[in-house]
């Protein structure tokens, strides 16, 4: 719970931008992102955000990712608006470490069963595939057709009392505090997430692949938390520069506002992949809205020259790695966090 | 306010690696003559393919191995920088000591994880007289090892396939055979325009580890035609 008693007012801003490789092959856009409410505002929020892997064989991940982020926000949603008031901790988390991954999964299949039901696959579909990498391929999506809409998910629930984070497949939760540091939940590694490969909504048993960290929050939640697709990570030179992201993100809602940086997030976004990756990128943004003013007693008073200092630092040195501070100062230490 | 969020943008980097066997059976009928002219010959297909996709930095290199193994041309080029200078042949075949220098430096760092999957490819017109089996465990061992597209050319009809096939590690590709110049040409040719389009721009796949996955889609191979009286290796 928030130590001064009242409800932190949150809000959700993003955006999915079509990958310059994707601009110049004519591929749509295979990111998608949706929060609810739609409004964007309050408390609880879910936001998700998910990778259409784009293959020959996954010729219709695009929809997948939609599907992806639609049925994902819907469940959750349903279950926080069905739970008594005040809402059961231990009953939260035991659901999203047993049965929302299963249902996730399951709604996603329908739905993915739906929209086959309702546009079967092409013979341009299919022979494009087969055009694109050989007919073993097309062997493959026939026999399993959930596989043309393989897509990845990263999904983060912000309540009043806590925290869940979620992801399947690859992509980059970030979380940033009152003083800029960036860290990230702790989720377990997983080593299947490496070169063009990554665990997918189709895969079998997908449920088994989620990772997820449920944070009962004790102490002051997350200034921000980022969310975003691989190419963006992918864009930046190295893991420190990707970072620097968090921090200065913060920066530029402190200094210009929210609306200010939603205006401007297609633009980084599509500069960062004709410079970088090349790939679709999707970035969301939790923002704590009273975390942006810093009011005064929230921050010590010896801990304030030293807030100064990052803070300069940053608009100094933008390029300086953000590891090295996080490292000194962990973040959110009052929380009761398990990963899972 | 700062432009845009974040330090600095990349492209992600592609290495590719010539692995090419300078024994001295590769100084018999032209064959070293005929790979130098073939890469040579690739180079300007090679830069046209990488201008084509400026999100992936192609980097070029070369080792090549006989008795021992050293590089050829050591440091990762661009390949707008990148030119060819001649093999020459004598010596054995030390496959596996290539390999495993090859591992070396494929190992992170000095690789990145945000990389392209590397191109390998392996020429060969004999059978290793080292240890191979410990030079390609090294070159598996590497995480990006794994993941190369292992691209590997007979050269002519004494080359130790069994060897290019455990180096592919994928029953559906197969080594290509080159029985003389002009078709060790297309080869070439193909791996530096066809493969590198491919491998610049790989789309992500779900991670399948109850089978074999060739994780960049290989394009079809150019067909060289039937056995003919050209022949020559």
């Amino acid at each position: 719970m928030m130590d001064d008693g009242h409800e932190p007012e949150w809000r959700i801003i993003g955006k999915s931008v079509q990958g310059a490789s994707h601009v110049r092959t004519g591929l749509p856009n295979q990111d998608a992102i949706c929060w609810l409410p739609e409004s964007g505002t309050g408390l609880p929020l879910v936001l998700a955000v998910s990778d259409g892997h784009g293959s020959a064989k996954c010729f219709r991940s695009d929809v997948g990712a939609r599907l992806a982020v639609e049925t994902t926000t819907k469940v959750i949603q349903e279950f926080l608006e069905s739970l008594p008031e005040p809402p059961n901790l231990s009953t939260i988390k035991r659901w999203a470490e047993e049965n929302l991954r299963r249902e996730i999964v399951r709604r996603w299949r329908d739905a993915v069963a739906d929209d086959l039901s309702a546009k079967p696959f092409t013979s341009a579909e299919l022979e494009q595939a087969d055009a694109k990498v050989g007919g073993s391929k097309r062997r493959q999506v026939v026999p399993d057709p959930i596989l043309a809409y393989g897509a990845t998910l990263l999904t983060v629930v912000v309540a009043e009392p806590f925290i869940l984070y979620l992801q399947l497949g690859d992509g980059d939760i970030l979380t940033i505090s009152e003083m800029g540091e960036v860290g990230r939940p702790p989720l377990p590694a997983d080593e299947r997430l490496f070169a063009n490969e990554t665990t997918s909504l189709c895969s079998r048993d997908a449920w088994r692949d989620f990772r997820s960290h449920f944070q009962v929050l004790s102490g002051p939640p997350p200034a921000l938390i980022l969310v975003s697709t691989d190419g963006y990570a992918n864009s930046f030179r190295n893991e420190a520069d990707f970072l620097i992201v968090g921090a200065d993100i913060l920066e530029m809602i402190r200094s210009d506002g929210l609306d200010a940086v939603d205006e401007r997030l297609q633009t980084w976004l599509t500069e960062a992949s004709q410079e970088g990756s090349g790939d679709d990128i999707t970035l969301g943004i939790l923002c704590r809205v009273d975390a942006l003013k810093i009011p005064a007693g929230r921050v010590p008073a010896e801990q304030l020259p030293c807030m100064e200092e990052a803070a300069a630092g940053e608009s100094e040195n933008p390029t300086k790695p953000l590891s090295e501070r996080r490292a000194e100062k962990p973040q959110d230490a009052a929380s009761e966090e398990e990963t899972v | 306010m700062k432009k845009r969020p974040g330090g600095e943008l990349a492209t992600r980097p592609l290495h590719f690696i010539w692995i090419a066997d300078c024994s001295g059976s590769m100084a018999v009928d032209g064959k070293v003559q005929s790979l130098n002219y073939a890469i040579r010959n690739a180079i300007p297909d090679m830069r046209k393919v990488a201008d084509e996709n400026p999100n992936a930095e192609v980097l070029v290199r070369a080792i090549r191995f006989s008795s021992g193994a050293q590089w050829h041309i050591s440091q990762p080029t661009p390949v707008a920088d990148f030119e060819w200078t001649d093999l020459t042949a004598d010596g054995v075949t030390d496959m596996g000591k290539a390999l495993s220098m090859v591992a070396d430096q494929l190992k992170i760092p000095p690789m990145t994880d945000r990389a392209l999957p590397p191109v390998l490819v392996l020429i060969s017109d004999g059978q290793p007289t080292d240890d191979f089996k410990s030079g390609l465990k090294a070159l598996m061992d590497q995480p990006w090892g794994k993941k190369a597209v292992r691209i590997a050319i007979a050269i002519g009809e004494d080359a130790d396939d069994e060897v290019l096939q455990e180096f592919i590690g994928h029953p559906e590709l197969k080594p290509l055979q080159a029985n003389n110049s002009e078709s060790l040409v297309k080869y070439i040719k193909w791996v530096s325009t066809a493969v590198l389009k491919s491998a610049s721009s790989p789309a992500s796949q779900a991670a399948d580890s109850s089978s074999l996955v060739v994780n960049v889609p290989i394009p079809a191979v150019p067909d060289t035609g039937p056995s003919s009286a050209n022949d020559v290796w």
